[in-house]
């Protein structure tokens, strides 16, 4: 068969694997255009959805960054790109924080969970599938749980959390005062949590 | 502590179910928060099980793409990423050392830490052979400041002389003339101050 033009993630995975072979030659600066590319990634689907915070995401996110610059030497080039190596590395600093901080131990043994069914990543050679995968499959995990809760426990947090209209809005979507409102919403939470940690507790088969 | 490992065994109501005051104040303060969250300005303290319903509610939100890293943030992550991998300060600025000179630099750093102390060591000890070798034959003289002698603290032999026998009652004479002496020399001081102490 007559040679193809290279696609453009050919081209990309070019681009990185020369990167990366400047950085691991020392030039610390080659890292840049790839950390600047996977930082939003890693934060939206990998780290802040298994924290919650914002801050400590944050925080997860610089450490994974310096992480991986320091280790960038033991990083071999496969054929794909680095972003289930970065990714890899975010989830184990989302583990430590986890393991460190004593509260909220069943959303804690949820996130573990998911870290344990969702670490094979590697078949896939393109960083944004990966990433649209990641969020897909979160998406499916928080959907399922949103069946479970009641009606208008569902509705409260697809308008304000998702939709995100002011409780005003909500309030009068919902026909209900503010007032009643933020109580829906404050136990639409809560059960949402109720049974995300219950579902944790099912087994990993048929999980994912 | 009630934690929110209670909250989540605890029954939820339904919907319709009318809220405690308790509940209802609770509920307010949450929804404060999510206000607080949404807009991006997240109270750092709050309560353990407030945090965990937060966290609930961010997981939602980032699951569906609500919650993004702004620019500058990612930038700022990068930037310390790169500057906390070769162990310089987060918050410096200028361009980042490549990994190869900031290796050098940590391989060469014991060598010019071992040769300046051994510089020091050896400045030291040659001072103080040349201090030792250079003033054993002058003695060691000391610094002295050129005052009168009657401010000085001195033996008042010069005043009493030898005390005879005969006279080794008359101490109160000889006191006296000590006295006498040292209060000349407190007023010769004190007019040499102009009458200050």
């Amino acid at each position: 068969m007559a040679s193809e033009p290279a696609t453009t993630v050919e081209l990309e995975l070019e681009v990185e694997q020369r990167l990366v072979e400047e950085a691991q030659q020392g030039n610390l600066d080659a890292m840049r255009p790839i950390l600047e590319r996977y930082a939003a990634p890693l934060y939206g689907t990998v780290i802040l959805p298994r924290l919650g915070d914002a801050a400590s995401a944050e925080e997860v996110l610089r450490d994974t960054l310096a992480t991986a610059v320091e280790k960038i030497r033991r990083f071999t080039w496969q054929g794909k790109t680095i972003y289930p190596w970065l990714r890899q590395i975010a989830i184990n600093k989302v583990y430590d924080v986890h393991r460190q901080s004593k509260r909220s131990r069943r959303l804690a043994d949820a996130m573990v969970h998911e870290v344990a069914v969702e670490s094979d990543p590697a078949s896939h050679a393109d960083a944004q599938l990966i990433a649209d995968q990641e969020r897909r499959a979160h998406r499916d995990r928080i959907d399922e749980t949103m069946q479970q809760l009641q009606e208008r426990y569902r509705s409260a947090i697809e308008l304000r959390l998702i939709q995100e209209l002011s409780r005003e809005d909500c309030a009068r979507r919902l026909g209900v005062t503010i007032g009643t409102f933020d109580v829906l919403l404050f136990r639409a939470v809560r059960a949402f949590r109720k049974h995300f940690g219950e579902r944790a507790e099912l087994p990993a088969t048929g999980d994912t | 502590m009630a934690t929110q490992d209670d909250d989540n065994v605890a029954r939820i109501p339904d919907p319709d179910v009318e809220p405690s005051p308790a509940e209802l104040a609770h509920a307010r303060r949450f929804a404060e928060l999510v206000d607080k969250t949404l807009s991006g300005r997240t109270p750092p303290a709050m309560s353990a099980d407030d945090r965990a319903l937060l966290e609930v509610a961010t997981v939602i939100r980032a699951t569906h793409g609500a919650v993004e890293l702004a620019a500058s943030k990612q930038r700022a992550a990068v930037e310390d990423a790169l500057r906390q991998a070769i162990g310089a300060s987060p918050a410096g600025g200028g361009s980042v050392t490549p990994i190869a000179r900031a290796h050098t630099r940590m391989r060469r750093a014991p060598w010019i830490v071992a040769g300046t102390t051994t510089l020091v060591a050896a400045a030291a000890i040659a001072m103080l052979w040349l201090r030792t070798s250079g003033g054993a034959g002058r003695g060691n003289p000391v610094a002295r400041r050129a005052v009168p002698e009657e401010w000085t603290s001195r033996p008042a032999d010069s005043l009493v002389g030898p005390i005879a026998r005969d006279h080794a009652g008359d101490a109160g004479a000889r006191i006296d003339a000590i006295f006498a002496d040292r209060l000349d020399g407190f007023r010769t001081r004190r007019l040499a101050r102009k009458g200050k102490p």
